[in-house]
């Protein structure tokens, strides 16, 4: 029976007045104790924070003239990966995750704001901002909110735009995304999007759209880049308003569409692989997906050893040569995510350093998913730019010494300890290893657990739960459910090696609090006993 | 052994192909190659190899801090020629351990310490704990030429 103890109403004040905390817990309330449908109160979060999730640039000039990079709206990410983790998890803990990305939602909008400390929330906490701009109580960060100003819009809503046929508004749709002509880009996709007959092809060139945008180096680059961004988004539009339904959907095109428009648009690795596929891949015909000849462990090994170690050059002479004898799209992108776990596995130590190659492989799950779900003759394209990206996040890394004061024990030191355990009283100490960010431990645990037990779901279960305690954090969401989807899809004789990865991501990758404020609101809502 | 396949150009400048027996990589216009020289190879580059890391060795030996100081700076970002420079940091910690003096450790550390967090990891670099462990772990053996360097 609703109580009516709490509104919609007051949920999107809640929103847009970043108060987080307060939010959330009226979105618990919303659903437990007035019986809001889930996917309705996600849609109403995604249509309050829609007008307020835009930015003028992902660029921005500074007082010295300098420039540096602004964030992407993370918001969408969150929701996506919590969406796609709730049916993978069981009931009791399902919504964790869903929560996690509505406790992050009113701390993700008006970015330019919040890092010119107009704004409170999770970026202008980065910033510093309280230190320059402090309140009255020097023991209050004002920018943790509420806000004391309500946010900018920078992209007015706008009315369809309808093209005569739909290639013409799709090529329409493509050219005004790589002009960066946002009122054009994004009325033709709600024009477009109102036929249910365009949907599919316009699922397929948005992700297109996105996937093609991609820096070509980090290397020194500061903000001059996107880490695939626009893939990102563009995925997360697809699968959310395949959630809400695109009937639905105007506030999640809002949320996203225009800002694929949005400067810096970079086409450089786009254009070399265009070339490099012309030249080295000339009078191949159609390439399969998948093939006959996946690659050999030596193929895997060669593969694995140039995009960890290698150059730009070397990495596109490996693939050209895969592909020439005979292997489809995806048997290479399966060689490259499990190359991409020998790194994290074995190279990454330092929390910090996570954040490129995540995206990198998360970049990599768009694309995989974007292979095996719709064709298009340049995907064969993207099997380079994958690795090129991949590789290109690892090279950046290294321009960096390592440094000896975050070295990680080797895992074999845990190895017994781990064998030790019974195998049905693992995944609970797995889980407490992940949570006390104790990574050789949680390591050793899952290669103890990968080698006794062909068991898979109850492990990718454990790692994700555990990963989603930690707050204020979207990546985390995201990147789970990148993991569980390549490990689900990899047909490598090595796709442990991808729950190997996830492990020792989410328990090393730095994290931006470790209190566990959502955790403790979600088990008070939906975990009563 | 899988068959060879080398590529060499005819007198109009295109490619053709010679096939060569197998595990033999002779083609017509190069010198024949096999264990025997491929052994003898090897050792003329391991002995190249130990020159240079002597000759190496002699030149930390003997260099002034601002020398070491300018070397290690070759190491920033902004002035690394790219990955595999970098990569070579951790050896050349390596021998900086095992042939500079005490002291020299101490001032490298404190320079760069000075220059605060962007060049922390080079620090740590030189923290005598990192030295210790480092000065632990490449002893030379009795039976060992030289120190169980890492190369790269």
């Amino acid at each position: 029976m609703p109580s009516g103890a709490v509104t919609i109403e007051r949920f999107k004040d809640e929103i847009t007045a970043a108060q987080y905390r307060e939010a959330a817990d009226t979105f618990c309330r919303l659903i437990t104790q007035e019986g809001e449908p889930l996917r309705n109160t996600v849609r109403t979060a995604v249509s309050a924070a829609a007008p307020f999730v835009q930015v003028p640039s992902h660029m921005m000039q500074k007082p010295d003239g300098e420039m540096r990079g602004v964030n992407y709206d993370h918001t969408v990410l969150g929701w996506r990966g919590a969406l796609r983790l709730s049916p993978f998890l069981p009931k009791e803990k399902a919504l964790l995750p869903t929560l996690q990305a509505m406790w992050y939602a009113p701390q993700g909008l008006n970015i330019w704001e919040q890092i010119i400390c107009e704004f409170p929330g999770h970026y202008a906490r980065s910033e510093n901002c309280n230190l320059r701009y402090p309140g009255d109580d020097p023991e209050v960060d004002r920018f943790d909110g509420p806000a004391w100003v309500p946010p900018k819009i920078h992209f007015e809503d706008h009315a369809p735009i309808y093209a005569p046929s739909v290639d013409e508004g799709i090529a329409r749709l493509l050219n005004a995304i790589a002009e960066g002509d946002r009122a054009e880009s994004y009325g033709l996709f709600l024009g477009l999007a109102e036929n249910p007959d365009n949907r599919e092809r316009l699922k397929e060139a948005i992700l297109f759209a996105g996937i093609v945008d991609l820096q070509d180096s980090l290397i020194n680059r500061g903000g001059y880049q996107n880490i695939g961004h626009k893939a990102l988004r563009a995925r997360a539009l697809v699968d959310i308003a395949d959630y809400f339904g695109w009937d639905n959907a105007h506030e999640i095109i809002y949320t996203v569409v225009p800002d694929l428009g949005c400067s810096p648009r970079l086409y450089g690795l786009w254009t070399e692989i265009s070339n490099t596929v012309k030249i080295e891949l000339a009078g191949l015909g159609k390439i399969p997906k998948r093939s006959d000849k996946p690659l050999t462990e030596l193929e895997l090994d060669r593969l694995t050893y140039t995009i960890l170690w290698g150059g730009p050059i070397e990495v596109n002479e490996v693939i050209s040569g895969l592909l020439r004898r005979g292997a489809g799209l995806l048997d290479v992108t399966d060689g490259t995510a499990v190359a991409y776990q020998r790194f994290l596995v074995d190279v990454l130590e330092h929390p910090s350093a996570f954040n490129h190659p995540m995206h990198s492989f998360d970049y990599l799950n768009v694309v995989n998913h974007w292979i095996r779900t719709y064709d298009n003759p340049h995907q064969v394209k993207t099997v380079y730019m994958t690795a090129r990206f991949i590789n290109d996040t690892f090279r950046a890394n290294a321009m960096f010494p390592r440094d000896p004061k975050v070295e990680l024990e080797p895992y074999s030191a845990y190895r017994p300890y781990a064998d030790d355990i019974a195998l049905d009283r693992l995944l609970p100490v797995l889980q407490e290893a992940i949570l006390k960010q104790d990574t050789s431990r949680a390591g050793a645990l899952a290669d103890s657990y990968l080698e006794r037990t062909s068991e898979r779901q109850e492990l990718l279960e454990t790692v994700t739960y555990a990963a989603c305690h930690f707050q204020n954090d979207p990546h985390i969401m995201r990147n789970c459910a990148s993991s569980i989807e390549e490990y689900t899809a990899n047909q490598t004789s090595r796709r442990d090696d991808i729950v190997r990865g996830f492990v020792k991501h989410q328990s090393r990758y730095i994290k931006r609090t470790t209190v566990h404020e959502a955790a403790s609101m979600y088990a008070q809502h939906f975990m009563k006993t | 052994m899988a068959e060879h396949t080398n590529g060499t150009a005819n007198a109009n400048g295109a490619a053709t192909l010679t096939h060569t027996r197998s595990g033999d990589k002779t083609a017509s216009g190069t010198p024949p190659c096999n264990l025997k020289d491929a052994w003898a190879m090897r050792n003329a580059t391991t002995q190249a190899m130990l020159l240079a890391e002597a000759h190496m060795q002699a030149e930390i030996a003997s260099a002034s801090l601002e020398e070491l100081i300018a070397l290690v700076e070759t190491f920033s970002p902004t002035r690394s020629t790219g990955p595999e420079w970098t990569r070579s940091f951790e050896p050349l910690v390596e021998r900086l351990w095992l042939r500079c003096s005490d002291e020299t450790m101490v001032a490298l550390e404190a320079d760069f310490t000075a220059r605060g967090m962007p060049w922390m990891a080079v620090a740590n670099a030189f923290s005598p704990e990192r030295g210790a462990q480092l000065r632990e772990r490449v002893r030379p053996t009795a039976w060992g030429r030289l120190p169980r360097f890492t190369i790269a």
